[in-house]
C-alpha cells in the first residue's frame, strides 16, 4: 500500500514537471492558430482556428528558401565536422606520434574559449577572404570541432585495439583500418556527434546574423525575426514559423534519442 | 607484416599528420589563430574607423577596463546569472533520481523533459517575454489569482521591466540597497534558464551515472538497514561525485559565456544594463561601436576568468571526488 | 561506412548545385540595380515606383533588413554593402563619415543641378559634415499634437489650438484622462515616445554639447527641468502611461511604433507625433484626427528629425546612385512625399504650394499648415566630433530609461550621463591625435568650455 502511494506520488511529480515543459509548447501551438487580435488575450483557445496562419508564413516570407538554407548549411557542417573529427580522433586514439598528448591538451583547452573571443577575428577573416554573405562563410568556420574530436576519441578508445592489429596483419593500411574497422564500430559515436552538430548549428543565431546580408542566404532563425520587427509584429505567425522550424529537430530527437543519450554519457563520464 | 620498432613511430607520425591535417588546419585557422590574433589586437586601438591610425597602445585597454564601471557591473551581472546553477543542477539530479526508479514511460518523460533544450531559440524567448508581461502575462495572472483567492495581498513583480534582484544589488553602482530587493529582469532570465536546462543534458548525465552504480552497493546498504536518505547520502551521492564535478565545471564554463541571446532578444541588455553580461557587452562594443581593440581586451579577460575558475574547480573540486 | 560518407558527399554536392542555381540572377534586362537600405513601408514602395517610371534604366531594390549603422558600415567595408543607405541623424552621419563609408559628393552633386541649400535648413546637418556634402535629404518631420476628435466631442471639450504652453496642455490632458472606479486609467490624456525627450529639452533651452562639441552639457538645469517635466507627465500629473502601463497596452500588427497604434486604437486623447503617422493612421477608418501645434516652454522651437540618403563609397555603382539623390531633389518626388504624408518632402519650397495644403484625396486633412509651421520652427540635433554617437546614445538612453522607470531623478541621471559621455570624449582624445589637436584648438578659442 505504501509502495502504491509512493509510486503514485512519483508519477504525479514527473507528470507535473512534464506539464511545465510541455505547456509553453502547447501555448505556442495555440497561439500559432489564433487570429492576430487574440494573440495577447489570455484565453488559451482561439475563437476561430486559423490554420491558414501556416500558409501565411509561407506567403509573407520566403520560408521555403530559409528552410532550405538552414538545413543545407547544417547538413554541410555536420558532414564536414564528422569527417574531420573522425580522422583527427583516429590520429589521437590509434596512432603513436610525438607531441600527441600535448596537442590533445591544447584541443581540450580551447573548449574553454568563449565564442566572443574568436568571433571578432573570424569576422575580419571572413571580410578578408571575401566570404561575407556566402554559404561558405556560414559553413567553413563551423566545420572543425575540437569537441567532436574529443568525443570521437573517447569512443575510439573503447574499441579493442586487437581488432585493428588483426586487420593490419591481414595487410590493411591505416586508411583501411580507419574506414573498415574503426568507423563502423564507432557508429553510435558518429551518430551522436552528427546529432549534436546538426542541432547546434541548425539553431545558430549570432553568426548568420552578422555574416549574412542577402535575403536568399538567410537562415530560418534570422528570417523569422521578420515577424518580430517593430514594423508589424505578428506573434501568431512567428509561433507558426518556429513550430515548423523545430519540427525536424523533434523528429530527429525522437528517432535517435538513444544514441544521443549514450553520446552524452560517453563524452562526459569517460572524460 | 611486423615492422621495425624504431621506424614505426616515425612512419606513424606522417600517417598521423595526414589524418590530423584537415581538422588541425581548421583548428589553427578558426580557433587558435583567432585566439592569438585577438590577444594581439587587445593591445591596439583598432576601431575600424579609418580616421584613427592603427597604433599599438600597450596595456591601455586593460587599464581602461579597470576604470570602466560598466565592465565591473557587467562582470557582476555575469556572475549573478550563475546563481541559477545550483538550483538547476539539483533539479536535474532530483529528476534523474525520480526517473531511475522502476517506472514506465521513461522514454516519454525523458523526451518531454528534453524538449526545451533543443528549442531554446528566439521563438521560445519571445514566448517567455510574453509570459513575463507584468500585466497580462500568464505568470502574473496566476500570481494575482492565487493572491486574491487566499487574500495574500501580493503585488506581482514587474519581471523584465524591473532592475530589482534577489540580492538587492544596486543599479549602476557596486553595492547593495534595500530598495532593490525583489524579483526583476535578471531573475526572470535565471528562471527561464533553469526551466530550459533542468531536464536537459545534465539530467541525462545523472541518469547514466545512476544506472552505472553497482546494484550490490545499494543492496549492501539496504541490508545494513540504511534509510532512504542515508542510502542517498552515503552511497549514491559519493558515487555521483565525478559526474557532479563534470557538470559543475561545464556549467560554469557555459554560464560565464552566456547571456547574449537573452539580452539581444528579450531585454536589449536592459533595464539600465542589468541584463547585460560580458558577452553582450563585448558584442555591443565590437559590433555596434567598433571598438575592436577594447572589445578584444574584455573578451580576453573573460577567457582568463573562465580559465582560472576552471583551474580552481579542477584543483580543489577534484580533491573531494572519491573514486 | 565509406558508402555512407560518399553518399552524403554526393547528396550535398547535388544540393549545392541546386542552391547555386537558385541564386537570384542580377537583373538580366540590362537595368542597373541599386540596393537601398531603408525601412520598408507602403510609402517607400510608391517612391521607388515613381523613380522607375521616371528612369526606366534603373531598378531600385529595397533592403529593409540590413539597417543599422553597424551592419551598413561593416558590410560596406567588407565589400558587400548597399549602394544607397539612409542616415537618421547627425550622429549616424558622423559614424558613416568617420568610418569612411559615406562618399563625399561635394563635387559630384552640384553637377547634376542639385542645390544642397534647397533642403529644409535643419535637414542640412543630415547631409553635410564639416562643410562637405555626403547625401541628400529624404524627408523631414517635426512633431505636433495629434488629437482624437471623437474623444473631444464626446467629452464636450473644444479642440486645442496653438501656439500654447505646456501648463495649459497639462490641464487639458488631465481633463481628458479617464479612470475606472478602482482608479485604473482606461484612457490616457497623452502619449509620447520617451526618446522624444529632446523635443522638450530644446524648448527648455537645453543642448547636448557645448556649441563646439568639446563638452557634454546634458546635465544643464534646462535639460534637467525638461526631463523632469516629462517624468511629471507620468508620475505627477498621471496623464501619460509609465513603462508597465505601456506594456499592458502592447499592440500587435500594423506599421509603426507602439505609440501610433495605441493612439489609433483610441487609448489616448492626444499624442505627440509627426505627420508621417498618417501613413499608418489613414488606414484606421473610424478615426477622426485633428492636429494642433505642439505646446512650448520657454522657446517656441521643435525638434526636427528626418533622414538623408547617402551613397556607399565602395559601391561600384556609386555614380549611378547619384541619380537617385537627384530624384529626391525633384519636384515629382517632393510632391509625392507631401501627398503620402511620409513626413514632409526634403525641399522646402515644394511645401509652400496649394497642393501641399490641400490633398484632394484627403480633404479631411485640412491642417497641413501646422506641420509646415512646425518644421519651419525646428532645429536639428547636435553632433560632437569627439565622441561616437552610438556610445553617447547608449549612455543617454540607459539613463533616461531609469528616469522613466522612476528609479533615478532626472538630475542624477543626466549628471551620470554627462560624466560618462565626457569620459568617452577624454578617451577618444587619448587615442586619436588628429582629434586631440582639433580639440585643443577649439578649447583654446572657447574659453571655459573645454575644461577637462
Amino acid at each position: 500500500m505504501a509502495r502504491m502511494a509512493r509510486m503514485a506520488l512519483l508519477y504525479l511529480l514527473l507528470t507535473l514537471f512534464a506539464i511545465t515543459t510541455l505547456a509553453p509548447f502547447l501555448w505556442m501551438v495555440l497561439t500559432s492558430l489564433k487570429p492576430l487580435e487574440e494573440v495577447e488575450r489570455l484565453h488559451p483557445f482561439p475563437s476561430t482556428w486559423r490554420f491558414d496562419n501556416y500558409q501565411q508564413v509561407l506567403v509573407q516570407i520566403p520560408f521555403a528558401r530559409y528552410y532550405f538554407n538552414s538545413l543545407f548549411v547544417a547538413a554541410w557542417v555536420t558532414f564536414l565536422t564528422c569527417l574531420t573529427s573522425a580522422m583527427a580522433a583516429f590520429a589521437f586514439a590509434r596512432l603513436r606520434w610525438r607531441f600527441r598528448d600535448g596537442v590533445f591538451r591544447l584541443y581540450l583547452a580551447t573548449l574553454m574559449v568563449p565564442g566572443v573571443v574568436t568571433m571578432i577575428p573570424n569576422y575580419t577573416l571572413m571580410v578578408k577572404l571575401q566570404l561575407l554573405d556566402s554559404y561558405a562563410g556560414l559553413i567553413v568556420p563551423s566545420a572543425f570541432s575540437a569537441f567532436g574530436t574529443f568525443l570521437l576519441r573517447q569512443f575510439f578508445l573503447t574499441i579493442p585495439a586487437a581488432l585493428d592489429e588483426a586487420a593490419e596483419i591481414d595487410g590493411a593500411s591505416k586508411w583501411q583500418v580507419f574506414w573498415d574497422v574503426v568507423l563502423p564500430l564507432a557508429r553510435p559515436g558518429l551518430i551522436t556527434l552528427a546529432l549534436f552538430t546538426f542541432m547546434g548549428n541548425y539553431g545558430s543565431f549570432f553568426w548568420p546574423l552578422v555574416l549574412i546580408k542577402s535575403e536568399h542566404l538567410r537562415t530560418l532563425p534570422i528570417g523569422m525575426l521578420f515577424f518580430d520587427s517593430t514594423y508589424g509584429r505578428q506573434t501568431n505567425l512567428l509561433m507558426a514559423a518556429s513550430l515548423m522550424n523545430i519540427a525536424p529537430l523533434i523528429v530527429l530527437f525522437v528517432v535517435a534519442q538513444k544514441f544521443l543519450v549514450r553520446g552524452i554519457q560517453m563524452g562526459a563520464v569517460k572524460g | 607484416m611486423s615492422r621495425m620498432g624504431g621506424s614505426r613511430a616515425r612512419r606513424e607520425g606522417w600517417t598521423a599528420l595526414g589524418f590530423l591535417l584537415p581538422n588541425l588546419l581548421g583548428f589553427l585557422v578558426f580557433t587558435s589563430g583567432p585566439v592569438l590574433f585577438s590577444l594581439a589586437i587587445s593591445f591596439s586601438n583598432w576601431n575600424l574607423q579609418q580616421t584613427v591610425p592603427f597604433r599599438w597602445i600597450g596595456v591601455e585597454n586593460y587599464a581602461h577596463m579597470l576604470r570602466d564601471t560598466e565592465f565591473w557591473l557587467y562582470t557582476i551581472n555575469t556572475f549573478y546569472f550563475l546563481l541559477g546553477l545550483p538550483v538547476s543542477i539539483a533539479g536535474s539530479l532530483f529528476l534523474a533520481l525520480l526517473l531511475s526508479q522502476q517506472i514506465r514511460g521513461v522514454v516519454v518523460y525523458r523526451t518531454l523533459f528534453y524538449l526545451p533544450s533543443f528549442t531554446s531559440g528566439v521563438a521560445l524567448m519571445i514566448l517567455w517575454k510574453s509570459l513575463y508581461n507584468p500585466d497580462f502575462g500568464l505568470i502574473n495572472t496566476v500570481i494575482r489569482n492565487v493572491s486574491d483567492a487566499f487574500h495574500l495581498g501580493i503585488t506581482p513583480p514587474e519581471w523584465l521591466l524591473s532592475t530589482k534582484n534577489v540580492l538587492g544589488l544596486e543599479v549602476e553602482r557596486i553595492g547593495v540597497a534595500r530598495a532593490q530587493w525583489g524579483l526583476g529582469a535578471r531573475d526572470a532570465i535565471i528562471i527561464m534558464g533553469i526551466w530550459t536546462a533542468i531536464g536537459g543534458n545534465n539530467m541525462l548525465l545523472y541518469l547514466a551515472a545512476l544506472t552505472n552504480i553497482p546494484q550490490e552497493l545499494i543492496e549492501a546498504g539496504q541490508i545494513d538497514g540504511a534509510g532512504r536518505w542515508a542510502l542517498f547520502r552515503h552511497i549514491v551521492w559519493p558515487q555521483l561525485a565525478p559526474t557532479t564535478f563534470f557538470i559543475v565545471v561545464m556549467s560554469f564554463i557555459g554560464g560565464l559565456q552566456g547571456g547574449f541571446e537573452q539580452a539581444r532578444v528579450m531585454t536589449g541588455g536592459g533595464p539600465a544594463g542589468t541584463t547585460t553580461t560580458l558577452s553582450y557587452y563585448i558584442y555591443t562594443r565590437a559590433f555596434e561601436e567598433f571598438q575592436i581593440g577594447y572589445a578584444s581586451a574584455v573578451s580576453w579577460t573573460l577567457f582568463a576568468l573562465i580559465f582560472v575558475l576552471t583551474w580552481i574547480n579542477w584543483r580543489f573540486g577534484n580533491r573531494e571526488v572519491h573514486y | 561506412m565509406r558508402a555512407v560518407f560518399l553518399g552524403s558527399l554526393i547528396l550535398l554536392t547535388i544540393l549545392s548545385v541546386i542552391a547555386w542555381r537558385l541564386q537570384p540572377t542580377d537583373s538580366a534586362d540590362g537595368r542597373v540595380t541599386l540596393v537601398w537600405v531603408s525601412d520598408d513601408n507602403p510609402a517607400r514602395r510608391e517612391q521607388i515606383a515613381l523613380f522607375h517610371a521616371l528612369y526606366p534604366q534603373y531598378r531600385v531594390q529595397l533592403d529593409p533588413s540590413n539597417g543599422g549603422v553597424e551592419k551598413v558600415i561593416v558590410q560596406s567595408l567588407g565589400g558587400v554593402g548597399p549602394d544607397l543607405f539612409d542616415c537618421y541623424d547627425g550622429f549616424q552621419l558622423s559614424a558613416y563619415v568617420r568610418s569612411g563609408v559615406a562618399w563625399d559628393i561635394t563635387e559630384e552633386l552640384p553637377r547634376l543641378g542639385v542645390d544642397i541649400n534647397a533642403l529644409w535648413e535643419p535637414l542640412r546637418s543630415y547631409a553635410l559634415y564639416e562643410g562637405r556634402i555626403f547625401g541628400f535629404g529624404t524627408n523631414i518631420s517635426a512633431d505636433a499634437i495629434w488629437y482624437n476628435k471623437d474623444i473631444f466631442d464626446a467629452e464636450g471639450v473644444p479642440y486645442p489650438k496653438g501656439p500654447w504652453k505646456w501648463d495649459a496642455f497639462v490641464k487639458l490632458a488631465q481633463r481628458m484622462t479617464r479612470r475606472d472606479a478602482s482608479g485604473r486609467v482606461i484612457r490616457f490624456g497623452f502619449l509620447c515616445d520617451w526618446w522624444n525627450w529632446l523635443h522638450f529639452a530644446y524648448q527648455w533651452g537645453g543642448r547636448i554639447y557645448t556649441p563646439d562639441g568639446t563638452r557634454c552639457i546634458v546635465d544643464s538645469p534646462e535639460n534637467i527641468a525638461a526631463v523632469q517635466f516629462l517624468h511629471d507627465l507620468i508620475y505627477r500629473y498621471r496623464v501619460m502611461p509609465g513603462p508597465v502601463e505601456e506594456a499592458a497596452m502592447a499592440t500587435q500588427g500594423g506599421w509603426g511604433s507602439g505609440t501610433i497604434t495605441r493612439f489609433g486604437a483610441g487609448k489616448a486623447a492626444m499624442a505627440l507625433g509627426g505627420r508621417w503617422w498618417l501613413c499608418t493612421l489613414r488606414s484606421y477608418r473610424n478615426l477622426r484626427l485633428g492636429v494642433a501645434e505642439s505646446p512650448h516652454a520657454r522657446y517656441r522651437i521643435f525638434r526636427a528629425y528626418g533622414k538623408a540618403t547617402l551613397i556607399n563609397r565602395y559601391s561600384p555603382r556609386r555614380y549611378e546612385a547619384l541619380r537617385f539623390l537627384a530624384y529626391q531633389a525633384s519636384q515629382a518626388y517632393n510632391d509625392l512625399i507631401n501627398r503620402q504624408a511620409d513626413g514632409i518632402g526634403p525641399v522646402a519650397r515644394y511645401a509652400y504650394t496649394e497642393a501641399f495644403l490641400h490633398n484632394p484625396a484627403h480633404p479631411e486633412e485640412d491642417q497641413n499648415h501646422v506641420w509646415r509651421e512646425a518644421v519651419a520652427h525646428s532645429i536639428s540635433d547636435q553632433v560632437s566630433p569627439f565622441v561616437s554617437g552610438q556610445v553617447a546614445m547608449r549612455i543617454l538612453s540607459r539613463q533616461l530609461d531609469l528616469v522613466k522607470n522612476n528609479q533615478k531623478s532626472p538630475a542624477e541621471a543626466l549628471r551620470t550621463a554627462a560624466r560618462q559621455i565626457n569620459a568617452e570624449i577624454a578617451r577618444t582624445l587619448e587615442q586619436d591625435p588628429v582629434l586631440r589637436a582639433r580639440y585643443h584648438a577649439l578649447a583654446g578659442i572657447s574659453s571655459g568650455a573645454g575644461r577637462r
